[in-house]
């Protein structure tokens, strides 16, 4: 049977051979207008934060699993690098007078570094290495945090200067959500290129892989890099809305809160985690009363989907799309 | 530096690295049998020093007593939590073991840190004294209860040694560290072997806890410190190498004393760092990679 194409559906393939080469779906891009068009829509400051906090998140678990769902590293030293950002803009714009628009770059550069070191070091091996000398150099940072005051003020908090003359979390959403649409686009272009194809290959098997002649190392390394960089990004502009830093920011705990909400979204498919951020971060807002046992269920939630089901939100909704199209092709055969 | 501080830092680093052995023993039989790079044995040793805690405080039982609590609390414990998550989890593997045995041990950690916070509070909890008194070794006086638990943990290691190799089930855990499916094909239940081995990981962690409790109060977050220990352990001899973390584990101690005699003890982590990547560069595999191997 021959389906003919009406005017409709030729726009909407149309148009969605165009948001192709930008990286987006028509459903990707409805529900980011929407989400551009919340912040002039949210009038309760609160419910304002959140949506920052849950972008912020969204972006960090996007850049998390770009080496996490593609090259199969998590990287235990996550939070670490985000708090380096951080630091480092921070000490930019206080010590060096700054603007914070150029130092969160700056801060961004600081974290793609390390991770380049962490990368060249230890990508050679199986991807635990990567995690655990991340880790290692996380833990490290984290103490010189706490240890050098004079510079960094130590556990009495550093005061960084904002982005915006207000605190009002308005203008910082626009922010937050340019830099996360800039990066979910970013990272679907890569991992549609080329380089999102050797990416691919190397979390399946590195062997074959190198035999069909993907350099293993440099693939890794650049991936481990843009995750570095965006987590350092992002680092930078929380240090710029919340306003206070401490070494706590650095802690292990950031990074599995990061991963909780990558694995829940689905690794290797960028939306999924960013999807997943807009659903846990409110639902844990709202279980804070439950104080530590909140982070009981974070880990509770981590162990059953590892086990019952590693591939989080992006493998529900991709196996029920192949049920529809299952139903639907047999329907058209009979 | 004159005879008296290299004692010293003799002394000190042994007795330091003979809770090294002990907490990184377990980690890599974990690894070596199970390839699962565990993240929540840290988690363990606080168990048996919350273990040995009550045993002693608030039970009021002898610190022999209190340790064997402790160990054994730990190995069910250990036990219980192997079948409920890493025996469903092997089942339903589909490659990719590491990295998911790797997160779900995260998520173990995180999960049995809060519930000790959220039920036992932040309050640090420890004893004075397990066995009390002091030990003089040539001009220097070393709490008794430091020598004891060194004590306490090598005669743990050489048991635990003994049973490795004279034992019919030590030989299955060594036979399925080698190769699974060989194991396997000679009748050995691999999934019996598998709980036993991380239960017994889990065992050797509490012991460390526990004979160490009257110098490391119990907390819910005092885990962190051994995990990292031991993973440097781990990685410095390389991983799996069962044998290698005996000789790993006491280097590590005195490296952390000179380190800290000479730069301050700040400093021991950033030593620790440069001296892991220095292996990273240079000897990937470890110091006594695949060479040594159980």
């Amino acid at each position: 049977m021959i389906i003919k194409p009406n005017s409709s559906t030729g726009f909407i393939d149309a148009l969605t051979k165009k948001l192709n080469i930008i990286g987006l779906s028509p459903l990707s891009l409805s529900l980011f207008i929407l989400l551009g068009l919340s912040p002039g829509l949210i009038q309760d400051e609160y419910v304002m934060h959140m949506l920052v906090v849950c972008l912020l998140f969204g972006t960090l678990a996007m850049g998390f699993d770009l080496s996490a769902g593609f090259i199969g590293v998590a990287n235990w030293g996550y939070g670490a690098l985000m708090g380096l950002g951080a630091y480092t803009s921070a000490l930019l714009v206080v010590k060096l007078g700054f603007t914070p628009w150029i130092s969160i770059f700056a801060g961004a550069l600081m974290a793609a570094l390390l991770g380049l070191i962490i990368g060249l070091l230890t990508l050679r091996m199986e991807g635990m290495f990567a995690a655990i000398l991340a880790w290692f150099v996380g833990l490290v940072l984290m103490a010189l945090c706490a240890a050098l005051v004079p510079l960094t003020r130590g556990a009495l908090g550093l005061n960084v200067p904002l982005f915006f003359d207000t605190g009002w979390a308005k203008q910082y959403a626009y922010v937050m959500f340019f830099i996360c649409l800039a990066t979910f686009i970013v990272l679907r272009l890569i991992t549609k290129s080329n380089l999102g194809l050797a990416f691919n290959a190397l979390g399946q098997d590195v062997e074959a892989a190198r035999t069909s002649g993907v350099n293993p190392m440099k693939y890794k390394v650049i991936n481990f890099t843009i995750s570095c960089f965006i987590a350092g990004l992002c680092g930078g502009f929380y240090a710029h809305f919340i306003g206070i830093l401490t070494p706590d920011i650095m802690s292990t705990k950031k990074t599995v809160e990061i991963l909780v909400i990558a694995y829940i979204g689905g690794r290797g498919s960028i939306w999924g985690p960013l999807l997943a951020a807009f659903m846990i971060i409110p639902a844990f807002e709202y279980l804070n009363f439950l104080m530590e046992y909140k982070f009981v269920i974070y880990g509770v939630l981590l162990i059953a989907v590892m086990i019952f089901y590693p591939s989080g939100i992006s493998g529900l909704w991709n196996s029920l799309i192949s049920l529809i199209t299952n139903k639907l092709s047999r329907k058209e055969k009979v | 530096m004159d005879s008296a501080v290299v004692s010293d830092i003799l002394i000190g680093g042994v007795l330091r690295g003979g809770m090294y052995v002990l907490m990184a023993m377990g980690l890599s039989l974990v690894f070596g049998v199970m390839k699962i790079p565990n993240f929540a044995h840290g988690e363990f040793y606080m168990i048996g020093a919350y273990l040995c805690y009550f045993s002693v405080a608030v039970w009021g039982l002898p610190a022999p007593v209190a340790i064997i609590v402790a160990a054994l609390g730990a190995f069910m414990i250990g036990a219980i939590i192997e079948r409920i998550t890493f025996y469903p989890l092997r089942k339903r593997s589909q490659g990719n073991w590491i990295l998911n045995s790797f997160l779900v041990t995260a998520g173990l950690s995180f999960v049995l840190q809060n519930l000790a916070q959220g039920w036992l509070g932040v309050t640090f909890r420890g004893v004075p004294q397990l066995w009390g008194g002091t030990l003089a070794i040539g001009g220097m006086h070393i709490s008794m209860d430091r020598v004891m638990a060194f004590g306490i943990a090598m005669s743990t290691v050489t048991v635990f040694w003994l049973f490795l190799k004279k034992t019919k089930t030590g030989s299955a855990i060594r036979a399925v560290s080698e190769h699974e499916t060989g194991a396997k094909l000679m009748g050995i239940n691999l999934n019996t072997i598998h709980t036993l081995t991380f239960a017994l990981s889990c065992m050797l962690a509490a012991i460390a806890g526990a004979a160490l409790l009257s110098i490391i109060p119990a907390s819910p977050f005092m885990g962190l410190q051994p995990l990292y220990k031991s993973w440097f352990v781990v990685i410095l001899v390389g991983l799996g190498n069962i044998e290698a973390v005996i000789i790993g584990g006491f280097m590590v101690g005195i490296i952390e004393m000179v380190a800290s005699y000479n730069f301050g003890a700040g400093f021991q982590d950033v030593i620790s760092l440069s001296i892991i990547i220095l292996v990273l560069l240079f000897k990937p595999s470890g110091l006594f990679g695949k060479k040594l191997k159980v």
